[in-house]
């Protein structure tokens, strides 16, 4: 079994956060791995920040994915890609979904949103390797904008770093979604792990 | 095995579950009948988990209405023989904490568990409670799970451990426990079901004087043993390292942060570690093993320094030359990490960090002025935030009309009116506790001239809010209570209570009317309105801030998230409201200023609704001075 293999996700609530762990989570185990993970409920999920954390390996076992040891951020907002920046250190992967979600308080209390090269920018202080898809138009093409979850669900994938089976993830979407949704999920995930390959090649 | 569920009769099967949903599985292992709650973040889920097997399994589940009755609930079922559970947050124990104290002389016939949800860094509450305190004020001995594999495990051996001893156990979890995930491997379901019998036996159950001075003696040996037995549990283990100059001592969840810095620095291999998972009683035997072994003792815990203070009351008792570190090498407030136990390790052993903190604290701190504010909001269409509106409408205009230079004081609640705290409503200005908006307000009213109008919510009503309401009657308070009835315990997952006409099962019973409840109690102006309809709330309001006298108005509309469900569920569609480019006035900003709804943006400087976020619910359409906002053709 791997050793420690460190996923945070990070985005806004109502993007489908927690339903990525839980597929990820369901996956390893039936892949026969240690799994931890966390996630902030309550009072976080009213269109605020959310970051979930999943853990993989023989030597996980805290719920948390310790400062600077994230292998992989998938960030579903550029933002939130950003606020979580303390996870991550040069070997990490960051897969940002460049589509933004431009909080209420820009409109009524002044604050303000950085450009996405800002934020870029910013994040490759930290690590080079970023991957970058807009995943809100991938899940449009697969049939549903509710899917950019599972789009970047299959980038993840196609990272190729991850100790899970495709196989197994897929059997994990279909047994969540209805026979439709199931389609359409399945669509989106091959399309996102089809961009993040590219774009790796 | 596929299918594999939370009640799946699968020993040694593994399955990826939520906290919540392992320790309501552990105490299905344990077979238990009667499990009894009030909804409060972290713990809402295992009541949840219980409700949705409870007739499958036979067991008795229910939402009570707060968490002194629930206790209550439970303690009947272990008096009667019966394994039973009472679940709550920390905070919800403070409001059991009248029956605890006496419960623990009476003991337990059936097991009984009490499980406080604590909840450090407050992701969710109003403190940092450790409820360690209590327990060990109460004399409830305390069992605390280091994953939440363990609290499966003990969840389900409490049961046993409480008839063994005859006595309650609390079973104590932080929210990464309660709400963190991981691979749990499944134990038998105990299936036999008891019997309930109520024997009589007013010396055991019923305190006067007398008992008391009866039972007090018998609950001190009761826990006498239990502190004999605490050393063997497999919760409590001592790893000794030959020549180890420093022990650390790790309490609950601390115990895995501190084993995965340990091999995060690469020095585990010369410090002994004692795993607590019974912070009281505390296995003193292990305790004073370790403190004779080391020169130097780090005690790693969440919150305030309770293993730590009897530790060094054992060291002082034995005078062992052992240097005590705790609360001056990690933080009282807030969550631990395995970074914060790595750095107060490295300190400790002279180690180098695995990582350049400082750099990457640096890197955030320049980064984090970046970053635009996504505070928790009310949803789009929540009408709590039209109540928010009328309420300061007809507020200020009464305190403008007095003459005097007075402003409206909203003292607020626990629940999601309560999100009004940020702008632009900030039209929260007290929050302390279940119903302490109608306390606060009731003693406002004799020393202030402001106007003083409380809010909660229907649920809150239900649990806390009808003392005080009659302490304004009987007191002759002039304050104006709003109950903010969405029909839900909205911020904990839209559990039901007795104004809904369901049960946690499901199953329908009587909708308590708030109105009539504030109107036998002697209430002088009750009326409810709808706070959608702008202008009657706001008429409403004034006329009931104006009314000489405690006034009670009833703001009652459905919870948005609830009423979006039922309408995809009707195969309704939701007609969402745009702004006419035309009509608006870009200098206006009214909508944003007074609203603050997630769904209306500023582009540019007019206003934009983004229709996926629009419930349709018009409140905005009603604000805009130059009515530039219509809805959309259906």
């Amino acid at each position: 079994m791997i050793k420690e293999f460190n996923i945070v996700i990070a985005g806004v609530g109502g993007q489908g956060v927690i339903l990525m762990s839980e597929l990820l989570g369901n996956a390893a185990v039936r892949d026969g791995l240690n799994v931890r993970g966390s996630e902030a409920l309550g009072m976080a999920v009213r269109g605020g920040s959310v970051s979930s954390t999943i853990r993989l390996g023989e030597a996980v076992l805290g719920p948390l994915a310790p400062t600077g040891k994230a292998d992989v951020l998938v960030a579903m907002e550029p933002v939130e890609a950003l606020r979580n920046i303390s996870y991550l250190s040069k070997s990490s992967t960051v897969i940002l979904n460049t589509e933004k979600v431009v909080p209420f308080t820009v409109s009524s209390t002044g604050s303000t949103y950085p450009e996405l090269e800002t934020i870029i920018e910013n994040l490759n202080r930290a690590s080079d390797d970023i991957i970058k898809l807009n995943a809100a138009e991938i899940a449009g093409e697969a049939g549903s904008a509710q899917s950019a979850n599972v789009v970047m669900l299959g980038a993840l994938f196609g990272q190729g770093q991850l100790p899970i089976k495709i196989e197994t993830i897929k059997q994990q979407i279909e047994a969540r979604f209805s026979e439709r949704l199931t389609a359409v999920n399945i669509r989106a995930f091959d399309l996102g792990y089809e961009v993040c390959r590219k774009v790796l090649k | 095995m596929d299918n594999l569920t939370f009640a799946s009769d699968a020993p040694g099967e593994r399955l990826f579950m939520l906290g919540n949903e392992a320790i309501a599985r552990g105490a299905i292992e344990a077979g238990v009948q009667l499990a009894a709650a009030y909804p409060g973040t972290p713990s809402t889920e295992v009541t949840e988990t219980l409700a949705e097997v409870a007739k499958e399994l036979d067991i008795y589940v229910e939402w009570s209405v707060n968490e002194k009755v629930a206790f209550e609930m439970a303690l009947a079922a272990s008096i009667s023989g019966l394994r039973a559970l009472a679940s709550m947050k920390h905070v919800g124990v403070n409001v059991a904490h009248d029956p605890l104290m006496t419960a623990s002389y009476i003991g337990a016939k059936g097991g009984l568990v009490l499980l406080s949800a604590e909840d450090p860094y407050s992701w969710s509450s109003q403190n940092e409670q450790d409820n360690r305190y209590i327990a060990e004020q109460a004399h409830i001995p305390v069992i605390e799970p280091s994953s939440i594999q363990e609290a499966k495990d003990m969840m389900a051996d409490a049961f046993s451990l409480s008839e063994e001893f005859k006595h309650l156990f609390m079973l104590r979890t932080v929210t990464r426990i309660n709400h963190g995930r991981s691979d749990v491997t499944l134990g038998e379901i105990q299936r036999e079901r008891r019997k309930a019998s109520f024997v009589k036996n007013r010396q055991w159950l019923n305190y006067t004087p007398a008992e008391a001075r009866l039972n007090k003696p018998l609950m001190l040996e009761r826990l006498e043993k239990i502190k004999e037995a605490v050393d063997t549990l497999p919760y409590n283990r001592l790893g000794l390292r030959d020549g180890a100059r420093l022990g650390i001592i790790a309490c609950g969840l601390s115990y895995s942060y501190t084993m995965e810095a340990l091999d995060w620095l690469g020095v585990g291999y010369k410090i002994s570690v004692l795993k607590i998972g019974t912070p009281y009683p505390l296995p003193e035997k292990l305790v004073r093993k370790l403190l004779n072994s080391v020169d130097e003792v780090l005690v790693v815990e969440e919150l305030e320094p309770y293993v730590e203070t009897h530790v060094k009351a054992i060291a002082g008792e034995d005078n062992i030359p052992v240097k005590i570190h705790g609360k001056d090498m990690v933080p009282r407030s807030g969550e631990l990490s395995t970074r914060i136990v790595t750095e107060a390790i490295a300190s400790l052993t002279d180690s180098g960090l695995p990582v350049d903190f400082k750099k990457i604290d640096e890197l955030s701190r320049e980064t984090a002025p970046l970053l635009p504010w996504r505070p928790p909001a009310m949803c789009s269409g929540c009408p709590h935030r039209a109540s928010h509106y009328a309420i300061g409408v007809a507020a200020r205009r009464v305190a403008r009309d007095s003459g005097k230079d007075i402003e409206p004081v909203y003292p607020s609640d626990i629940g999601c009116y309560n999100l009004a705290y940020n702008p632009p409503l900030e039209a929260a200005d007290t929050t302390i506790c279940m119903g302490a908006s109608f306390g606060i307000a009731n003693g406002l009213s004799h020393i202030i001239d402001s106007p003083i109008v409380a809010h909660m919510g229907d649920s809150t009503f239900f649990h806390s809010g009808i003392p005080p309401m009659i302490n304004a009657v009987y007191n002759k308070a002039n304050i104006t209570m709003v109950v903010m009835d969405n029909s839900a315990t909205a911020m904990t997952g839209f559990q039901p209570h007795p104004g809904t006409g369901q049960t946690a099962t499901g199953e329908e019973t009587i909708s308590l009317k708030i109105e009539d409840i504030a109107r036998a109690c002697g209430v002088g102006f009750v009326e409810v309105i709808d706070p959608f309809d702008l202008k009657n709330a706001i008429d409403t309001f004034e006329r009931a801030i104006r009314f000489e006298g405690p006034s009670l108005v009833v703001s009652r509309r459905l919870c948005a998230m609830i009423e979006q469900r039922q309408k995809r569920a009707r195969g309704e569609k939701t007609v969402p409201y745009r702004v006419d480019p035309e009509k608006c006035n870009d200098r206006c900003n009214a909508c944003f200023e007074l609203l603050g709804c997630p769904a209306i943006i500023k582009e540019g400087n007019k206003a934009v609704i983004d229709t996926s976020l629009c419930n349709g619910c018009g409140v905005c359409a009603q604000v805009c001075p130059y009515n530039a906002i219509v809805q959309e053709q259906a």
